[in-house]
């Protein structure tokens, strides 16, 4: 590329920001008011009490509710589209699609081995669609899909997971989970280990929904005033989007993984261990003697 | 269940985990199984073709072995090897010695037999010269002869008789 043609592209380019720019300002209306004050617009962030949605006209439902049904299609159609068109293509050398695909697929297979070395198969399937339902519903919130509330008003759909019914929901799956697994591997043990663990589904639950809502919150903030809707957003909407959706993902994933190795874990029977025990004792004592 | 703090509402939780449940079962029958499925292929393919180079590598270690043992071995076998072929040529050699030792004496023996006959031969040749010589000088003298040798004759040998 020339330098003549940098010059002119970056010029373009230049060109097209101060004039999106000046359209905004000249369309700006001083005699707007605000509809809702920024404590009205937290609160309904985080309790939803006046921002519903219809679910097929039978029950008005939060928005996260229907941002998780959007997100479930969306990982749906993705994986039928693969499994459709790629899937049948895949060879024992892998291409590069293929080599993407597996990797999501085996991205939990350490970390489910490494937690739970006796029994791994069922929560490497289980962290690889929480994993995938977190992440892809945390990004969901970068697309600002729109919806229609029950009020009439056109509302961006969040995170499904900033719901804090879709926030209970994944916790108390994921302690459910836990607990009927420690009840098949190590019975009434296993059960009552995790049992023990009662605060695991609030904590779990909370704890999703505290760093999602916060997310939410954010960039609530951020586009509520003005000034901060310059720029800003392409940091806090992006980076922190996306950061958020990673970390997220991956905290649950963990803990879940953690969790389940402690429930399902082997325990020696700890009477070998006292014959043994007594065995090197005895021959202590006739070596003495 | 109306009034959860939080605008918690059961039904929803319970919609949301109707949805994780659908996401659950479609996702592993969609793409997880399927996929899963080629790791694992993936996963025994490799894993036999390294039992295949392990057990090539322990042959290999095994025949390396043995040349190395047969190399440490080659010396004392060549050795024997070149003992038995001395011996075997030593034998030859006796043989062949012997063989024509025979021979010589066989040789020999006919050598001697042919002279020996040849000599007789002669001697009887000689003797019958000699005697057809005497005969002959015997039928000229006593065809030449007259009564005066004759009454010699007989005075010498009645003279020898006498002396007797």
């Amino acid at each position: 590329m020339s330098k003549k043609r940098i010059i002119v592209s970056a010029v373009i380019f230049l060109a097209v920001i101060l004039g999106l720019l000046a359209g905004i300002i000249l369309t700006n209306n001083p005699n707007h008011v605000e509809e809702e004050t920024i404590q009205e617009v937290m609160k309904d962030a985080v309790l939803h009490d006046h921002v519903k949605i219809s679910l097929f006209g039978i029950k008005e439902v939060n928005p996260g509710l229907i941002s998780a049904f959007i997100t479930t299609g969306i990982i749906l159609t993705v994986a039928i589209i693969i499994r459709i068109f790629a899937v049948p293509r895949f060879k024992i050398i892998p291409g590069k699609f293929q080599i993407i695909v597996e990797s999501a697929v085996g991205l939990f297979d350490g970390t489910a081995k490494g937690n739970s070395p006796h029994k791994f198969k069922l929560l490497r399937l289980y962290m690889f669609v929480a994993g995938t339902y977190i992440f892809v519903g945390t990004l969901f919130e970068l697309f600002g899909v729109q919806a229609i509330s029950t009020t009439g008003k056109p509302i961006s759909l969040g995170a499904p997971l900033s719901d804090i019914n879709g926030a209970i929901m994944m916790g108390c799956t994921t302690y459910l989970f836990l607990l009927i697994n420690g009840l098949v591997v190590n019975k009434a043990k296993g059960f009552f280990g995790v049992l023990k663990d009662f605060s695991l589904p609030i904590s779990m639950s909370l704890r999703l929904f505290g760093a999602l809502l916060s997310g939410a919150l954010v960039t609530e903030l951020v586009y509520y005033f003005k000034m901060t809707s310059f720029f800003i957003p392409v940091l806090v909407g992006i980076a922190f989007t996306l950061l958020h959706a990673l970390i997220q993902a991956y905290v649950l994933t963990m803990l879940t993984s953690v969790f389940y190795g402690e429930a399902t874990e082997v325990h020696e029977k700890k009477v070998k261990v006292k014959k043994e025990k007594k065995n090197k004792n005895k021959n202590l004592t006739s070596e003495v003697v | 269940m109306g009034n959860l703090p939080l605008n918690i509402d059961v039904q929803q939780i319970l919609l949301h985990l109707l949805n994780f449940a659908i996401l659950f079962g479609g996702l592993y029958f969609i793409l997880y199984k399927p996929v899963r499925k080629i790791l694992d292929a993936r996963e025994e393919h490799f894993k036999h073709l390294e039992e295949e180079a392990l057990g090539k590598i322990e042959e290999s270690e095994k025949a390396k072995e043995e040349y190395a043992e047969r190399l440490k071995n080659a010396d004392s076998e060549i050795n024997a090897k070149k003992e038995a072929a001395g011996k075997e040529t030593f034998a030859e050699r006796e043989r062949i010695i012997g063989a024509a030792n025979d021979e010589a004496a066989k040789i020999l023996k006919k050598a001697r037999e042919k002279a020996q006959s040849e000599h007789d031969r002669i001697i009887n040749d000689a003797q019958k010269e000699i005697a057809d010589i005497v005969n002959e000088a015997t039928e000229k003298i006593v065809l030449r002869s007259d009564l005066d040798t004759y009454d010699q004759f007989l005075n010498a040998a009645k003279k020898e008789e006498a002396d007797e």
